[in-house]
């Protein structure tokens, strides 16, 4: 009795053994689902560029450490110290000993070569993948000798956009409010500056106060709120030419401006008594259009990045919190319900997400939200954060933050993750950040 | 009558029909639970984990039998005792157990007669206790010979642990010839052959490919890919990959992508996979008897879970 029904019970097993291996045989594969990452930053090694014939070896040095300290500052990457490196790299045209690379660890590698020559540069690289032994991105690119630093910024994004599959964000500017002086008579000017704090350059020479600039998409003009004569009036600025020219000259202070993605327009909002409503001015014509007509404060307006629709702030629910409508004006729909006070909305330039500088319990938050109000996200919080712009790929916001005291605001970058939080360096204090889209 | 009926069978489907469209119960909302990986031992796997050889272990067990051996003796005596209690016990076990008790008793009737000596006024008591003890030895003087008898018998245990002749029978021999046999069992049924006999240890089931096994490769590879975070369709960041490997773990040949795309999101994700499939090797974690089944694997790496947070 025992035995027989052993051996139904492991006839029926081989069976279904059979039954389910079968159409495995078949195909000889084995299936297996990965379905999570790591997100430990990428180890590149990065050797200094090869210098040709006349070249400046300094130049080759700093161009390999400037693209180095960009992709480390992204935090989705970590140069291997250059110490370790065990081949040294003298041309760009062999292949690299990718065993060399492998025993440091390194899973990707950059070599390049620079050549100068009357006055131009020209640089090549090339990006290995070391473990899979592959060239996977190559590109050379001529410029002036004195735009090194540019190029050296282009190859970062050209990395960054291979490795990640995001478009890169180095080879931008960054226009902000230089602060300098004790802090009762404050000296407030426009200043220009790469996105790596180098490059500083004063648009303004400190005699009004200016406050809120920002980018064009063109990334060569911006919009600025400055006191010029009595009221607060929204300029117009061309950062290579300084030229400057007053956007609304109405009665009332306007502030508050913000270009439309395709720089025809200028948005802002015009206090007149004691509310302010936003209004929008095409740049060509002049003509102005009202988008809201309340008896509350609406202000700190900003287009999706599609520009057919505007975020702003308002407290016409009592508290300041965010709204949504067309860029058209019309029925406003309000998306931050969270504790607390939610201001300066920025529409990410992809187009996913918002992020707002949030205030609750006299601390300031610089989060994000999508647009339709779900999955906030804080990213950092502290005495005092504010004014949170995009990087050109949005993936990074930008925002100062005052420490209190006698101390004056700094600048700071942090990812979506809320990880990767890293000081920006500027000459003085700095204040009301605004990054360009990519140079074109 | 005839319209009654049809009527009644037109109204009766009519009811069938409304409560079948109208009626249908919606189904409860079932909360969606985190998957728990699970094996399923099917019953050839569990007869493998369950299944002994005899042949193989025979050693651990006898160890504790042979300790049991020596300790069992003195339980199998009462068989013994008739045989040996004549010879030996006699001329050596008399003297000392007869002894004891008179020199013990003698001391106690000397003391009890010094003092009764001593204290003979003060307690009348004192007095009747020589008596008593006097007559206990005379009783024993008068007993020596039957005692010594009962001794001896006694005696007799003992003797038999220093002089072990081996019984002719013993029950563990006939386990012995019994298992002289050649066991007959049903061949383990399973995928590959693989000789080496367990004893029903839960890591008998060597012959399947273990959920331990992939569990390890998945975490292997989870830990070295790096997925684009920032993708807006995660469709385009899955990447399958099919490797080709060796029995030591190693790659057989560069890992083959099965889909492909255009996107930079797609590129960074396959080449991640890719890197995380070289980077992995060897795969150690896949045990050799199983190569059959791991030699070809096909892995599907999608981020989407990560992406949704």
């Amino acid at each position: 009795m025992n035995l027989s029904r052993r051996m139904v019970l492991s006839g029926g097993a081989a069976a279904g053994a059979l039954l389910t291996l079968s159409p495995r045989r078949a195909g000889a594969v084995l299936k297996l689902d990965v379905t999570q990452g790591n997100v430990q930053p990428i180890p590149i090694a990065i050797p200094e560029f090869v210098a040709v014939a006349t070249t400046d070896p300094a130049v080759g040095r700093n161009i390999g450490q400037i693209v180095s300290s960009n992709l480390q500052r992204s935090g989705l990457f970590a140069p291997v110290d250059p110490a370790a490196f065990i081949e040294k790299i003298n041309s760009i045209d062999t292949l690299p000993r990718f065993a060399d690379w492998r025993a440091i660890n390194a899973q990707a590698l950059v070599t390049g070569r620079i050549t100068q020559s009357e006055g131009r540069l020209k640089a090549e690289f090339r990006l290995w993948d070391v473990f899979a032994g592959q060239q996977l991105h190559g590109q050379q690119y001529t410029t002036t000798a004195d735009n090194w630093r540019r190029i050296a910024h282009i190859i970062s994004d050209a990395i960054y956009e291979r490795l990640t599959g995001e478009k890169g964000y180095f080879d931008s500017r960054v226009v902000f409010v230089d602060e300098s002086g004790p802090k009762e008579r404050r000296i407030k000017r426009l200043a220009l500056m790469d996105q790596d704090g180098a490059n500083v350059r004063y648009l303004t020479r400190g005699d009004d106060l200016v406050l809120t600039p920002r980018f064009s998409s063109s990334a060569d003009t911006i919009t600025y709120m400055s006191y010029g004569g009595s009221d607060p009036r929204v300029y117009l600025m061309n950062i290579e030419t300084g030229q400057r020219e007053i956007v609304s000259n109405f009665p009332g202070m306007s502030f508050s401006p913000r270009f439309s993605p395709d720089s025809q327009r200028v948005i802002f909002s015009l206090q007149r008594g004691g509310n302010s409503n936003l209004f929008v001015m095409d740049l060509r014509s002049k003509a102005t259009t009202r988008l809201t007509d309340t008896q509350v404060i609406d202000t700190a307006p900003s287009y999706s990045p599609d520009g057919s629709y505007i975020c702003f702030e308002s407290d016409r629910g009592g508290k300041q919190q965010i709204y949504v409508m067309g860029a058209t004006g019309g029925q406003a729909q309000r998306i931050s319900f969270g504790d607390g006070a939610y201001s300066t909305p920025v529409w990410s330039p992809r187009g996913d997400y918002i992020a707002f500088t949030k205030q609750a319990e006299g601390r300031f938050a610089i989060g994000i939200m999508r647009a339709d109000g779900s999955g906030e996200r804080i990213l950092t919080e502290g005495y005092h954060n504010e004014g949170p712009t995009w990087a050109p790929n949005g993936r990074v916001v930008m925002f100062f933050r005052d420490p209190g005291g006698n101390a004056g605001p700094g600048l700071f970058t942090v990812d979506l993750t809320g990880r990767n939080e890293q000081p920006v360096k500027t000459p003085s204090y700095a204040s009301d950040p605004s990054w360009s889209p990519l140079l074109q | 009558m005839r319209t009654a009926t049809t009527i009644s069978a037109i109204g009766h489907g009519a009811v069938l029909l409304w409560s079948v469209w109208s009626l249908t119960a919606r189904p409860l909302a079932t909360p969606m639970s985190d998957a728990l990986p699970v094996d399923i031992v099917s019953a050839s796997e569990l007869s493998q984990i369950t299944q002994g050889i005899k042949d193989a272990p025979k050693a651990q067990l006898q160890k504790p039998l042979v300790e049991k051996v020596a300790e069992a003796k003195p339980i199998e005596d009462p068989t013994a005792k008739v045989v040996e209690k004549k010879e030996v016990k006699a001329a050596r076990e008399p003297p000392p157990a007869p002894e004891a008790k008179p020199v013990q008793a003698k001391p106690e009737e000397k003391k009890a007669e010094q003092k009764p000596d001593e204290s003979r006024p003060d307690k009348k008591t004192a007095e009747a206790k020589p008596d008593q003890i006097a007559q206990a030895l005379e009783k024993a003087e008068s007993k020596p010979e039957p005692k010594k008898v009962e001794e001896k018998a006694h005696a007799a245990t003992p003797p038999k642990k220093p002089a072990p002749p081996a019984p002719k029978f013993d029950a563990k021999r006939v386990e012995a010839l019994l298992d002289k046999r050649d066991p007959t069992r049903l061949a383990a049924a399973g995928e590959t052959i693989h000789n080496t006999a367990s004893f029903g240890l839960p890591s008998g089931r060597e012959s399947q490919l273990s959920l331990n096994e992939l569990e390890a490769l998945r975490a292997r590879l989870a830990q070295l890919w790096t997925p684009p975070a920032g993708a807006r369709n995660p469709q385009e960041v899955i990447v399958v990959v099919r490797i080709r490997l060796k029995p030591d773990g190693t790659l057989a040949a560069a890992p083959e992508v099965l889909n492909n795309g255009t996107s930079p999101h797609y590129l960074a994700s396959r080449d991640s996979a890719k890197r995380a499939v070289i980077r992995g090797q060897p795969f150690n974690m896949l045990k050799p008897e199983h190569y059959e089944q791991w030699k070809d694997i096909e892995i599907t790496f999608d981020p989407r879970d990560m992406i949704r947070g």
